[in-house]
């Protein structure tokens, strides 16, 4: 069995209890995995004065993988965001985000299975915003053809790879006929490539009442980062709130794993929360580590865990704490692999 | 009611000094380097959005051939610096735009890199 080495950053708020409960069900899975932790956030800043040490920085590029908690990111004022950062840093350019019915989630519809593929690194978050004058802001939307064009080779080889059958770019190039314009059209250069998977583009505001209405229409959608924010929170709200919504920032060479909800940092310490959200990440990375079976036992061992509802946590309708939701998950694994 | 008037009204008038400039160039050649330019010392390149310069920059980031380049003030500045900037700067750089940056009352009206 390959031995991997996985740098974990718990993050901030529950973040730590949460990393701690999704580790102990991926250490049970029988996949040998040695963890480096490390640090960011805004303990970082007060101690080291920078979001993200330069040890993280290192244990990261060297592991080429890493399992992330969720940080904290004041709004309009303060600190950037770590996150943001991080994919900065190591160009994670794909943020794919996986909305997918599961077990115990109360919802409308028989069948979601959507694949999100947001732009990570440009447009509004270029981090370019001026105080033009004193009573008008500007912030600079930033789209490149060969960041545009390789998110969606990205996402057109991804779902050749995973059998999915249609792709779509979603955009607003009608009123911003520069910017999603370009993106629109690398979208569609990419797309020569793959002549066997169906492809076509959706406005952003007609693609979210499509959303609420029919969500099983859509197999894949390729997203600039700003409408990819949006939709991917919207997809989660279809399948069950961001407890359940998984994350992978993935560049060239290294991919980071995360959830995708914020730090809850008033529910710190008291193991309230649903960890679901990092296990399924943790899942996500499993498959990318090529560790098919340690990924399909706990997956099937969480959601037999979540339709059977005696161990769930408080926001699907249990009483069971963060670790006992996982415990519930460990003593599953053992009864599936028979032992 | 007419909104767009109370809207107006509400207008708060700040006090602006300028610190320094963004400077947005095109260049096949890589991350520029630069040397100190009268009043204005560079802080910081980005590309995309990105900071790179100084600091790390991962082997594997995708750059385009247009930087940002921040160039700051080391003393008080006026207008005339700034045009006066540009004429030194455009002999060797191809700029596509520039932004003058101020404080507003003291606060900076600009954000930094990633």
């Amino acid at each position: 069995m390959a031995q991997h080495t996985v740098t974990m950053i718990p993050g901030e708020g529950t973040g730590p209890e949460i990393c701690e409960a999704v580790r102990m069900v991926i250490d049970a899975s029988g996949v040998d995995i040695r963890w480096e932790y490390e640090e960011i956030g805004l303990d970082c800043l007060d101690q080291h004065g920078t979001l993200l040490p330069d040890k993280t920085i290192q244990s990261i590029a060297k592991n080429k993988v890493a399992l992330k908690g969720p940080t904290t990111t004041p709004v309009g004022t303060g600190h950037k965001s770590a996150n943001v950062t991080l994919r900065k840093v190591f160009d994670l350019y794909a943020n794919v985000r996986p909305a997918k019915l599961i077990p115990v989630v109360k919802r409308p519809w028989d069948h979601i299975d959507i694949l999100n593929f947001r732009e990570n690194t440009e447009d509004s978050y270029a981090a370019i915003e001026h105080m033009v004058s004193d009573e008008v802001a500007q912030c600079l939307k930033v789209i490149t053809w060969p960041g545009s064009y390789r998110i969606a080779d990205f996402a057109f080889q991804w779902a050749q790879t995973h059998g999915r059958k249609k792709v779509y770019c979603v955009h607003k190039a009608n009123i911003m006929k520069m910017t999603d314009g370009l993106f629109m059209d690398a979208f569609k250069e990419a797309a020569k490539k793959y002549p066997d998977i169906e492809t076509g583009d959706v406005i952003v505001d007609n693609c979210c009442m499509q959303l609420v209405r029919n969500p099983a229409q859509f197999d894949c959608l390729v997203l600039p980062n700003l409408y990819g924010d949006i939709i991917t929170d919207l997809c989660a709200g279809l399948v069950g709130g961001l407890g359940f919504a998984p994350g992978a920032n993935v560049g060239d060479n290294c991919a980071i794993f995360e959830a995708v909800h914020g730090s809850a940092p008033k529910y710190a310490g008291l193991k309230k929360v649903n960890p679901s959200a990092v296990l399924i990440s943790g899942i996500m990375m499993l498959r990318w580590l090529k560790e098919e079976q340690a990924a399909n036992l706990i997956e099937k061992s969480m959601f037999a865990v979540l339709d059977e509802k005696k161990h769930v946590t408080y926001d699907v309708g249990g009483t069971a704490k963060t670790d006992e939701y996982a415990q519930a998950i460990v003593d599953k694994m053992g009864v599936m692999a028979g032992k | 009611m007419n909104f767009t008037a109370e809207a107006i009204k509400t207008k708060k008038k700040k006090t602006a000094k300028l610190v320094g400039i963004d400077v947005y160039i095109i260049t096949e050649e890589g991350i520029p380097q630069f040397k100190e330019f009268g009043p204005f010392k560079c802080e910081f390149i980005s590309n995309r959005g990105t900071k790179v310069w100084p600091g790390y920059v991962s082997p594997d980031l995708l750059m385009v051939n247009w930087y940002r380049c921040r160039f700051m003030a080391t003393k008080d500045i006026q207008d005339a610096d700034v045009t006066t900037f540009l004429e030194q700067f455009g002999q060797k750089w191809w700029w596509s735009a520039v932004q003058k940056l101020w404080t507003y009352d003291g606060e900076a009206g600009y954000s930094k890199a990633y």
